[in-house]
């Protein structure tokens, strides 16, 4: 069996002090581009029980940002929602299934990604060090914007219950989650699964795999940007935003994690502000943080704080 | 159909071999290390279509196994895939292609995700998964060319293209293949609403006049009919039980491959099914000291 891992282990991360004032400022230039909402009807995709939109909004740097948009087709007048978000490799999916449990859904595909990468395209590999070592030009600047930009469409729509809006993703879509909830006080709930973009450089120390490896090729050709580098990860390391949290959230991590080091998520675990978090570690899994169980308990969270029926024991 | 099935394959490998493969072989200094060297290589594929793949070579003397990654479904081509030890390629040359349509060789064709999996179905002249595999065949010819291959060790890895190119072509001594577009699709696309197979659904929902037509076109893909081709050493990763593609789904396929098989059913666990493919590699490929080259949480 593989050797057991340091619950107790001590990120190197620091937030940086003007942390909140680095990303009020990044919000405020948000804030002055307007959202240009489009929802386009996908009749290929639309079942007898779910609709499908493909929806477009403008973010960050006026980059067109796409998404799936999924609502059930039987539901009430105020229906809650959830941000689905993505992993680093994976083409954001059609969260039929979520739809189908009774929420309206919007899976976003931050710049880069299939359908937003017109204006923006570093491909895989490169996003993770796209820009590097400036944190106003960093890759992953606008990719968080254009995530939480979500959240201001799914507030335009009129099907969608404000007070009832929740987060999910595993992998990249488990670090957006964090960042999500920290920086959208809406959110009411969240559910991250082995989370990526935390702990980054403990990350590319205590494993050797893609995508976490992108940086250690940078690092080997470019040593003498190292501090640079470091410096820019603080601002953008879900440990960093994860005191802001305060929803109720629930996280799961596979103890042999391939890809995100489960150290990294048990420091992040602990750094959550939220009174109300759970962490799920999978002994056993790696970066699926056994998922196949886990997808019972996510159900059962969002139906518990989303949809109001009551927790089991 | 069984003549049919052939001359639409011998069609489309005649049609191949008009295209030479012009490979270009570039060195990317910030994707290589101490142990392995990698490469971007472009090469020409069946329409006068470029391709691009990641070709890593081992430092030291050769000749060295080697892993070909068929073209995965979805949009992203990776070096080796993710999660797996980078220093796998200190051992095996690694090399993956991006079929036309995914990021890289995408240019003139982009596909789209989900999308790609009913690109031009009704039609099994015109459908875009043909190209596709004449392109996986493709890498595979370019692999058998690189002096520093051990011909003896090669292993063909990924989802259902590992299992019709490894048939399709000689050269793959081994296969590892987690089917899971181009099993009996058309009757088990109906039981599930997961994508990719979703797609199949959604599109003959949309165009029921053409469900005979993507039956018809499924038919010249399901694995079944590649089987007896299948001569190398096979590792079957099937579903859990009671999955869509679980040991007694695939019976049939098992029972219909030609070479020796190893089945494995999955544990939902990429780390048990992960650790149990990269042990079953090593072995077959004579490497002793696989824990070197596992990730570092799943090292004993």
């Amino acid at each position: 069996m593989p050797k057991a891992v340091a619950a107790d282990y001590q990120s190197r991360v620091r937030k940086p002090r003007d942390f909140d004032a680095f990303w009020d400022d990044v919000l405020r230039q948000a804030a002055a581009i307007p959202l240009e909402p489009e929802v386009v009807p996908d009749p290929l995709r639309t079942s007898e029980d779910v609709e499908v939109f493909q929806v477009f909004y403008t973010s960050l740097d006026h980059v067109r940002v796409a998404a799936w948009y999924c609502r059930p087709t039987r539901r009430p007048e105020r229906t809650p929602a959830i941000l689905f978000t993505p992993g680093y490799q994976m083409d954001p999916p059609i969260p039929k299934e979520l739809a189908r449990k009774g929420y309206v859904v919007l899976s976003v595909a931050p710049r880069g990604k299939l359908r937003s990468n017109k204006q923006f395209n570093p491909g895989y590999p490169n996003l993770l060090t796209h820009n590097i070592v400036d944190r106003h030009t960093y890759a992953y600047r606008g990719f968080y914007v254009d995530t939480w930009r979500g959240i201001d469409f799914l507030l335009t729509r009129p099907e969608v219950d404000p007070t009832r809006l929740g987060v999910t993703g595993s992998s990249q879509g488990g670090g957006l989650t964090i960042t999500t909830a920290a920086m959208r006080s809406e959110i009411r709930a969240a559910a991250a699964g082995a989370p990526y973009l935390c702990g980054f450089v403990d990350a590319t120390e205590l494993t050797h795999t893609y995508p976490y490896e992108e940086i250690n090729d940078y690092l080997r050709l470019y040593p003498e940007r190292r501090t640079e580098v470091e410096k820019t990860l603080a601002y953008f390391d879900g440990i960093s935003f994860a005191d802001r949290i305060s929803c109720p959230i629930i996280v799961n991590i596979g103890l042999q994690d391939n890809v995100c080091p489960p150290e990294t998520g048990y420091a992040l675990f602990e750094r959550i502000g939220a009174r109300d978090k759970r962490l799920y570690p999978y002994d056993g899994h790696a970066h699926d943080a056994g998922r196949v169980k886990h997808s019972a308990v996510v159900d059962e969270f969002f139906a518990h704080h989303l949809l109001g029926r009551a927790a089991s024991a | 159909m069984d003549q049919a099935f052939r001359e639409y394959w011998q069609t489309t490998l005649d049609e191949l071999a008009r295209y030479l493969t012009r490979p270009e072989v570039d060195v990317l200094p910030l994707r290589s290390t101490p142990f392995a060297t990698l490469y971007g290589v472009r090469l020409t594929s069946v329409g006068a279509y470029r391709l691009f793949g990641y070709l890593s070579i081992p430092t030291g003397t050769g000749p060295f196994p080697a892993i070909y990654y068929v073209p995965k479904y979805q949009s992203v081509l990776e070096i080796i895939p993710q999660g797996t030890a980078n220093l796998q390629r200190s051992r095996y040359i690694t090399f993956s292609l991006a079929a036309r349509g995914q990021r890289n060789s995408d240019v003139p064709y982009a596909a789209m995700f989900p999308g790609l999996l009913t690109d031009r179905i009704d039609s099994a002249a015109s459908y875009v998964f043909r190209e596709i595999v004449a392109d996986s065949v493709r890498g595979l010819q370019f692999l058998l060319t690189r002096a520093e291959l051990d011909p003896a060790r090669l292993v063909v890895m990924g989802n259902d293209l590992a299992l019709i190119t490894a048939a399709l072509t000689r050269g793959a001594t081994h296969v590892v293949t987690a089917p899971a577009l181009f099993y009996d699709s058309a009757e088990l696309a109906p039981k599930t609403h997961a994508y990719p197979l979703e797609e199949i659904n959604d599109y003959v929902r949309a165009f029921p006049a053409r469900a005979q037509a993507v039956r018809d076109t499924l038919a010249c893909f399901d694995l079944r009919a590649f089987a007896s081709r299948v001569t190398a050493t096979t590792l079957l990763m099937v579903g859990a039980p009671g999955g869509l593609l679980d040991r007694a789904a695939l019976t049939p396929l098992i029972t219909a491959l030609r070479g020796p098989v190893t089945i494995y059913e999955s544990e939902q666990s990429s780390y048990k099914d992960g650790l149990y493919a990269e042990q079953w590699m090593a072995t077959q490929c004579g490497i002793k000291d696989v824990q070197a080259i596992l990730p570092e949480h799943w090292r004993e």
